[in-house]
């Protein structure tokens, strides 16, 4: 829709070669599979998954709707707070795009509106140790 | 054989064209051209791109719930050839697609008159506002007062003839 969502290209390092992140190689999770995953069996799982030494913060912090990994609690709850974040859930909102919905638009079949989705945060376990 | 559709655009994908991508889970997408496959690789929302047949349904700028629309389906099973059949069904789509593009331009024609009303009200609004342009505010007011005097005289008049 016109404007683009990139700001800035200078600071962040992960910008810098901006074709690569579009690679499907380098491929992230797509909005309709964090939809699957946000169902409570699947959520559970990957909010509650074993010790990994090679994932970031050995993949005991991660965040369902951004689909990332967290070193700690405390740039877990940080990233809560960022507008990256926030803009992610409102793109959650609403009904993943699928197929059908192209083909309904195609003309096969009356368009059906997406419905909206209640979205929140993950909650967030307090567990001191 | 089967002519599918763009997941990105809804555009017809004919046999021998165009690309599929196979996502790790197994989902598969159609694309029509590189375009519509460069898009999703940037993780563009069809609903929010303004070219794609998705935007313009959803955001109400073609006919979207319409009976002609439901002749034209994924029908799984097949059917056996029959001459007679065949011919009816020919005769039959082309009657559709006439119905069909006669409701769409009249659809959009519907739409595009709000945008008249609107303008209209604008345009209204406009001499409303700057009717000082047109019209200057004391233009004529001598001419009115110089009336009022007169008619004021002449009632004068008359009480006085009255009085006698």
């Amino acid at each position: 829709m016109g404007k683009s969502k990139q700001t800035g290209n200078h600071k962040s390092d992960k910008k810098k070669n901006i074709a690569k992140t579009w690679k499907t190689k380098r491929r992230t999770k797509d909005l309709d599979q964090i939809h699957s995953d946000m169902k409570p069996e699947t959520a559970a799982k990957l909010l509650h998954q074993e010790v990994d030494y090679d994932v970031t913060g050995c993949a005991q912090h991660y965040c369902l709707h951004c689909a990332r990994y967290f070193v700690d609690m405390r740039s877990l709850k940080e990233h809560f707070k960022t507008k990256v974040h926030k803009k992610r859930l409102k793109q959650l909102r609403e009904e993943p795009y699928t197929q059908a919905e192209a083909e309904r638009a195609a003309g096969m079949g009356s368009y059906i509106p997406p419905k909206p989705v209640e979205v929140k945060t993950q909650p967030l376990e307090e567990d001191m140790d | 054989m089967r002519i599918e559709k763009c997941y990105f655009c809804s555009g017809p994908v004919y046999p021998g064209h165009g690309v599929m991508f196979v996502r790790n889970d197994c989902k598969t997408f159609r694309f029509c051209k590189s375009k519509c496959h460069k898009n999703f690789k940037k993780k563009r929302n069809p609903r929010k791109t303004r070219w794609t047949k998705a935007f313009r349904k959803a955001s109400g700028k073609e006919l979207t719930v319409d009976n002609a629309l439901e002749f034209e389906k994924r029908r799984n099973i097949p059917v056996k050839y029959n001459r007679q059949l065949w011919d009816k069904t020919v005769e039959a789509m082309k009657r559709v697609e006439e119905i069909k593009l006669k409701r769409q331009a009249r659809f959009i024609m519907n739409r595009l008159k709000k945008g008249k009303e609107l303008e209209k009200e604008e345009a209204i609004n406009e001499v409303k506002k700057n009717i000082h342009l047109i019209k200057a505010p004391h233009a004529g007011k001598a001419k009115q007062m110089e009336d009022k005097m007169v008619q004021k005289l002449q009632e004068d008049v008359e009480m006085g003839d009255e009085d006698n």
